[in-house]
């Protein structure tokens, strides 16, 4: 009797779903323009957030060291550094290595690389990087730094990323209040989108749920065609949202690569490695506010 | 069969829908409630389907006092009782039979035996030919078949007509009030709702007349009288 009932059930949803075909059509519509606010939503966020990383990541404090330094002074200072709790990570740069980067770097400057030649000798010092746990507690990273008091030290290049480290945590404030704005105006048009939902749902099927009543219809059987075909609808958004979104991701990411040269953003292999979550919770979502309107829509006329 | 004692129905203190209706109908007996509009017709036929709770009183169907009905039991009671409407209340996005099929369908009955009722009761409303047509392809008078065709299609004891021949031409409205007697004639207690005097004086039957929510007259082989 169960299984009799939710057979037909399903198979009242599908017809209902075919015999009501443009009211399903402008569903899935709404469903899909709901959804891709969420994604573009998405992609803003993980681009704007990538490229903070990117920036934060590049920042670190360089200690140039002198050239007679001896390579287990180094050593021991590099693991003194390494303990201190603002750091990171701390990189020994030898004085080989530093002019091989400086030759990659150059490669293209044939002044600077013959000058080089004509010196005759290596004119780099050995130097250690530091990278700082939290971007944003660089300062406590640079009294540290500056607490500690080293022969081998030649120079302490600290100031030259400030200014950076102040024009990102601008942008990280600018981005942090138009994802603000963004998601406010999300939540209305949500809001707006599932008043509207309930609307439609109430117009079109209440002389259908009265008749159901009427003619002695359980309020199971009347909820479950309706619950059932709220998650067609949002399984139906779903498909379509990824059948165009992913072509559209693909033409966005030659652009954001040129735009955020040296960065690592790709937007394409984010939604890939995060299909399931983003796109497991866009479908219940959607079911949950396709099922809630029919319910209301439902439970309005059930009294009958 | 059908017992109303002293029923009231206050929506308001100042309105009174009903106000101490007593009503015996037996089994098997063909009975037509008369009254203007707004006497009361309709909300003796509410309270009858459990649509409306009376304010006192007591309503029995079939030995089942209905009086204080739970909500999950309306729709066992609506199964038992056939009703049909002046507006016919079809389901616009299925065809007749599925509008049939649909009443069988809700109590759980097997696709089988719907398969092989349904069509039979088409034929008894002359409908054999246009099962699969939607009730917007048909006229009227078919879709009032339809109706009546959903209303017996799970032999019910009772069948209660709210009006059914209020949207019909005389025509159709006396083939509809032909197939109710033939349906009376099976056996099934028949309550019809109308202010149709020619049907009513045509009939000549028990005839119950309700004015300002009170019974004011009920005759063995009446006549319309207001």
């Amino acid at each position: 009797m169960f299984f009799l009932s939710l057979l037909r059930v399903i198979k009242f949803s599908f017809q209902d779903i075919g015999r009501n075909i443009w009211l399903s059509i402008v569903t899935i519509t709404i469903l899909v323009l709901a959804l891709f606010s969420v994604n573009v939503l998405i992609v803003v966020d993980t681009i704007s957030k990538a490229a903070v990383d990117s920036i934060k990541e590049k920042i670190d404090v360089n200690l140039y060291l002198k050239n007679s330094a001896d390579e287990t002074d180094i050593m021991s200072l590099k693991a003194k550094i390494g303990n201190l709790e603002n750091a990171k990570e701390v990189r020994y740069i030898s004085k080989s290595e530093a002019l091989e980067v400086f030759q990659e770097k150059h490669r293209n400057n044939p002044e600077i690389i013959d000058a080089l030649r004509e010196l005759g000798k290596n004119p780099l010092t050995p130097s250690l990087i530091v990278k700082p746990k939290d971007v944003d507690r660089y300062d406590s990273l640079i009294n540290e730094l500056n607490r500690i008091d080293s022969d081998i030290i030649e120079l302490k290049n600290f100031d030259n990323h400030k200014a950076v480290l102040m024009k990102i945590n601008d942008i990280s404030r600018k981005i942090n209040k138009v994802g603000l704005t963004v998601s406010l105006v999300f939540i209305f048009t949500t809001i707006l989108v599932v008043y509207n939902a309930i609307r439609v749902a109430i117009y079109t099927h209440k002389k259908e749920i009265i008749i159901m009543k009427l003619v002695g219809a359980s309020n199971w059987f009347i909820r479950s065609p309706f619950i059932f075909s709220g998650i067609i609808y949002a399984f139906a958004g779903i498909l379509l949202i990824v059948a165009v979104f992913f072509p559209l991701l693909n033409l966005l990411q030659p652009y954001l690569e040129t735009f955020f040269i040296d960065y690592r953003i790709n937007i394409v292999s984010f939604f890939q490695d995060n299909f399931l979550r983003i796109f497991l919770v866009e479908f219940l979502a959607a079911s949950l506010i396709n099922i809630l309107a029919s319910l209301i829509a439902v439970g309005k006329y059930s009294r009958v | 069969m059908i017992k109303l004692v002293n029923i009231t129905k206050i929506y308001h203190p100042d309105i009174k829908a009903l106000n101490g209706v007593n009503l015996h109908i037996k089994p098997g007996e063909f009975v037509s409630l008369v009254g203007r509009s707004g006497t009361g017709k309709t909300t003796i036929v509410k309270t009858l389907i459990g649509e409306e709770r009376v304010s006192t009183g007591k309503v029995i169907i079939g030995g089942w006092d209905i009086t204080d009905i739970r909500q999950s039991e309306v729709p066992v009671l609506r199964r038992q009782i056939g009703v049909i409407f002046q507006d016919f209340k079809l389901l616009p996005k299925k065809t007749l039979f599925e509008n049939v099929a649909f009443a069988l369908q809700v109590c759980g009955q097997p696709s089988k035996k719907i398969s092989n009722i349904v069509p039979q009761v088409m034929k008894i409303v002359g409908l054999e030919g246009k099962m699969h047509r939607y009730p917007q392809e048909v006229s009227g008078g078919e879709q009032q078949r339809t109706v009546i065709a959903r209303a017996l299609v799970h032999r019910p004891k009772i069948l209660l007509a709210d009006e059914p021949t209020g949207n019909l031409d005389s025509i159709n409205a006396n083939e509809i009030i032909d197939l109710l007697l033939k349906i009376n004639k099976f056996g099934t207690t028949v309550l019809l709702v109308t202010h149709n005097r020619e049907v009513v004086n045509a009939l000549k039957r028990r005839v119950i007349t309700v004015d300002n929510g009170l019974v004011v007259s009920d005759q063995a082989v009446g006549k319309y009288l207001l």
